[in-house]
Formats: structure tokens, sequence, C-alpha cells
């Protein structure tokens, strides 16, 4: 299996001082999707048409001589639940397909158009993004391109499994309670979940209000930061967006962390990790000068807050088409939905005011770090059809726990950068560790994140197909 | 609750909500709400002033700006 894989920032580079057309690295991006699709089930939707022009209107421009946009010519994919204007979302669902074509495309869509950059087709999902393993029953499970016997991750899988792959060189995925984090972490790419509020999620299909959160997955830091930057800014008709302007963090990205306060997660988030995922968190720390250990406030309070709001949300937002169209739901995780569209009020309740308090407890412990290290999660990617994982001696559901780790830290809102390791013990496939910092500091999340991809520390490692 | 009393809920709130779940689809999803139950009662140990406000995220109008308000005089 010959194709060519695409480096995001060398083509982008490549393009602007005319290396390269748009075009031609279009078909490398096209030639390497046809090819490779089929070992990693990634690809729910093409939309080479579109990229095609999108492509051609890069080229057009810069013939004219005009100065390229910061994404000019690079090709990328969305999760099936961002807006593609004159297609179906689909949200991972068969339900769906009978809405109607989205009127225009999401803003996120936008403002990478914008930028630039080229859509070239939209990426397999958990169901509504109810899930942590993309085993999606309606299409296919997402497999993982560095072992194709095993799960990508979720719910954001096929993002995750399409940079692995040398599909695309960036990805957009959503993160509710670790559905970017989870298969960053599996696939070995990069990843971010942005502050709670810091991108407009308008124009794509909401899994729970609360916490949804959108972001990138990427085969560099570099791009990770070119994509954010591009992807940000105010958006004053989605209630959820609260950030009111744009904080670049390219510029200052290799900025090192001298002088910055790095702790490591200990306690809930040492007990649920196997010792691979701490050797990973280690050899980050080292690099990172890390040493001391910090309790993070109610870990386990609010991974159980997170799942009842997730859970009574979800279940709630799908209750119509649950009274109706029940046999059409995914079979993994259609009971979870209606337990959680049967949950008494109280329980959210109590679990939306704790959140409040919540919030104010992890303020206060960045007013004594900067970053704090954790894994992003408890394990390397489990077989596909995993029931259930031993972590260290206790047999826990495998769905559900492999978002143990991220859940305390996005119920809190805080930014998280994920970065790729490659700890010893895992039969060479990847854990990455989160980088996480206080609300509205991403900036702090990717200097650290730049190091440790210099250092040799972390970062991607190519697909050998012809393991799998 | 007892596995009993979740059954019992599940079938009496699904009535309620006009879900109509057959006795296999009663017990699964008894067995994923037994287990939110015991996440629930840990959270619901966890004391809370009455003047602990939910999360929010409804915002009846953006609180007006120096120069928006100076406009509104």
């Amino acid at each position: 299996m010959k194709t060519a894989t695409l480096n995001g920032i060398a083509v982008v580079r490549a393009i602007a001082t005319g290396e390269l057309s748009a075009v031609e690295v279009l078909q490398v991006a096209i030639d390497r999707i046809e090819v490779t699709n089929a070992r990693v089930n990634a690809f729910t939707g093409r939309s080479f048409s579109r990229a095609r022009a999108e492509a051609a209107a890069v080229d057009a421009k810069r013939a004219r001589g005009e100065t390229l946009p910061t994404l000019a010519g690079l090709p990328y994919a969305v999760k099936n639940l961002y807006d593609i204007a004159g297609e179906v979302t689909l949200a991972g669902s068969t339900i769906n397909r009978s809405n109607p074509p989205a009127g225009e495309d999401a803003v996120l869509v936008q403002r990478l158009q914008t930028a630039g950059a080229v859509l070239v087709g939209s990426l397999n999902m958990d169901e509504y993004a109810y899930g942590f393993t993309t085993e999606n029953t309606h299409y296919g499970p997402c497999r993982n391109p560095h072992d194709g016997t095993r799960i990508a991750g979720g719910s954001s899988g096929g993002s995750g499994a399409a940079v692995a792959a040398g599909q695309v060189p960036l990805a957009l995925g959503s993160d509710t309670n670790g559905s970017i984090r989870v298969p960053a972490s599996l696939c070995g790419v990069w990843g971010l979940k942005p502050t709670f509020g810091r991108l407009s999620r308008r124009g794509t299909y909401p899994f729970v209000h609360s916490l949804d959160h959108l972001g990138p997955l990427a085969d560099s830091v570099e791009m990770l930061a070119l994509a954010y930057d591009a992807m940000q800014g105010s958006d004053a008709l989605d209630p959820g967006c609260h950030a009111l302007q744009v904080q670049a963090v390219s510029p200052g990205l290799h900025s090192g962390v001298q002088g910055l306060r790095i702790g490591v997660l200990g306690g809930y988030f040492s007990d649920h990790a196997t010792p691979e995922a701490r050797a990973a968190v280690a050899s980050a720390a080292a690099a990172l000068g890390a040493t001391d250990a910090v309790e993070w406030p109610d870990a386990a309070l609010a991974r159980a807050a997170a799942f009842i709001v997730g859970a009574s949300e979800g279940g709630t937002l799908h209750l119509n088409d649950l009274r109706t169209r029940l046999s059409e739901f995914e079979p993994l995780s259609v009971d979870r939905f209606i337990a959680g569209a049967l949950q008494p009020g109280a329980w959210y309740v109590q679990a939306q005011r704790f959140r409040r308090t919540y919030r104010d407890r992890v303020n206060a412990l960045f007013k004594d770090w900067d970053l704090l290290l954790a894994p992003a999660t408890p394990v390397s990617a489990p077989k596909i059809g995993t029931e259930w994982l031993d972590i260290n001696g206790t047999q826990m559901p495998c769905r559900p726990t492999v978002g143990l780790l991220t859940q305390p830290i996005s119920f809190a809102g805080c930014p998280v950068a994920v970065a790729p390791m490659w700890p010893d013990g895992t039969g060479g496939m990847p854990i990455g560790i989160q980088i996480i910092a206080a609300p509205w500091r991403e900036d702090l999340a990717f200097r650290a994140a730049a190091l440790l991809d210099r250092a040799g520390v972390a970062g991607v490692r190519p697909v050998n197909f012809l393991k799998t | 609750m007892t596995d009993e009393e979740v059954l019992s809920y599940v079938k009496a709130s699904a009535v309620a909500l006009g879900l109509t779940l057959d006795e296999a689809r009663q017990h699964s999803v008894a067995v994923h709400l037994a287990r939110t139950a015991g996440l629930a009662a840990q959270l619901g140990a966890f004391s809370l002033r009455v003047e602990d406000e939910p999360a929010e995220i409804y915002c009846p109008l953006p609180f007006p700006t120096t120069s928006a308000a100076r406009e509104q005089r």
C-alpha cells in the first residue's frame, strides 16, 4: 500500500511558495483516502467536487498575484456532525438521513474556508457523539490506523484516524466529555479541546449543550495552532460562545516553558491509569521539568456530574425520536439515551449546582499552577468489541471507562492540548497526555506541547499499513 | 435503590414520558440507570449551600458595554 502522505505545514509552505499547486496537493490527499479508507473506515462522506473547486480557487488567487491566506490549499475533513452546505448532517445516525440538507456550512467550516483550507469530506463518529469508541453499527467501526483490530477512540474516531492514517493533515472534531482527546490519544495525533466557549459551535449537531466543545486534531503542533487561530472569533449567535476576541497562539508557540509552574496530577488520575499511561506522563513531565504531584479537586464527583448532565441533556434531546423511531438508534448507546431521559430532575439540578462550585475550586488551583499533566486515556487502544477493561486489577466497563480521565477536565471547561506519546509496553500503540491550562490560557498548553515536540518526546508516527 | 425499585422506576417514568419499552429493554435500561443512581448518590452527598446556583448558560441579553450604556441614556 504505497501512497504519499501530506505534512500539513510543509503543504501550506509549498503552496505559498508556488512549489506545489493546491490542485496537486488535493489529488495526493484524494489518492490516499481512496487507497487507505477501506482499512480505517474514517470517511463516511466525500466532497471531492467541492474540494476541487476550492483548490482551484486557491490556485487562481495565486495566479492573480494575491496574498494567500494562512491555510491556503490545506486539505481537511470534519466529523459528520458539522454542517456542510448541501449535505445532510448525519451525526453518526441513520435517523438524520430524513433531515433536509444543511443550508450553509458550520461557522468553523466557513472560517477554515476563509483561511483557504480545502474540505475533502466528513468523518465517522459514534451516533450522536454518545461514545468513546466509534464502533458505529450503521456505518461500521472506525479502525485504528496503527492496528486495524483496535478502536480509534471516539466519538471523533474518524477525525483521529484520518489524521493518523495520513489521509488529511487536519480534521475537526467535537469534545463533550473527551471526544477529541480520546481519539487523539488512541490514534497518536495532536488534539485540542479549547476552553468551553472559545470556538463557535453554530452549525453543528449538538450532543450536550452544556458541555459541547469543538476543536482540531492535526499532524503537528504547528498545524494545530494555525488551524485553531484561523477558527477563533466571537459569535453572538451561539449562546455558548463566550470568547470576545482572537487570542492567537501561533506567534508565541516556541516561547518555551521557562518560568511556568507545571505539575503532574496524582490521585484519581494516577489511580485510574495503567503503568504505560503513567509512564507517558512521566516522560513528558521529565522533559518539562515538572516534579510535583498535584491533587485535582473532586475529580470523581466531577466525572459523576458530567455523566449525569450528559445523559440527561443527551437523552432529552432525542426524546421524540426515542418515542417514535426507537429501533433505528445505535444499539450500543440507545439504552443509555433512554436511561438519561428518565433521570430524575433532582440529579440533574444537583450536578449543575455542583458544577458551579467545582469551577471555583478548579480556578483556585490555577493560582498555584500554570499547567497540569495527566494521561488522556487510562490505556492504549483496546480491541474492537472489548466489553471490559482491567485498570490496575479492577474490572471496568470499557466504553465509558475510556473517557474516565477526560471528563473531569472538560466539566470544568479548561483547555487541553493532547500530545501523542509512545510508551513502552503497548505493542507500539500510542497513549496521549493531557496538557491542561486555566480557562483562556490555550497559549500555555501550546507552548508546552511545542517543547515536547521539539524535544522529540511527543509526535505523530507514520502508519505501517502492512502490519495491519 | 434496589434492582426492583430501579426497574419499577424505569417502567413508571417511561410511561410518563410516552416511551414504549418492551420487557427486555426495560431491564437493559434499568442496568444503566442503576449505574447512574450510584453516581447520583455520591454527588447527592456533596454539601451545597442554598445560594449555590446552577452553572449558567442562559443570559437575557449581553451586559451593555460602557458605550452602549451611554447610548441608552
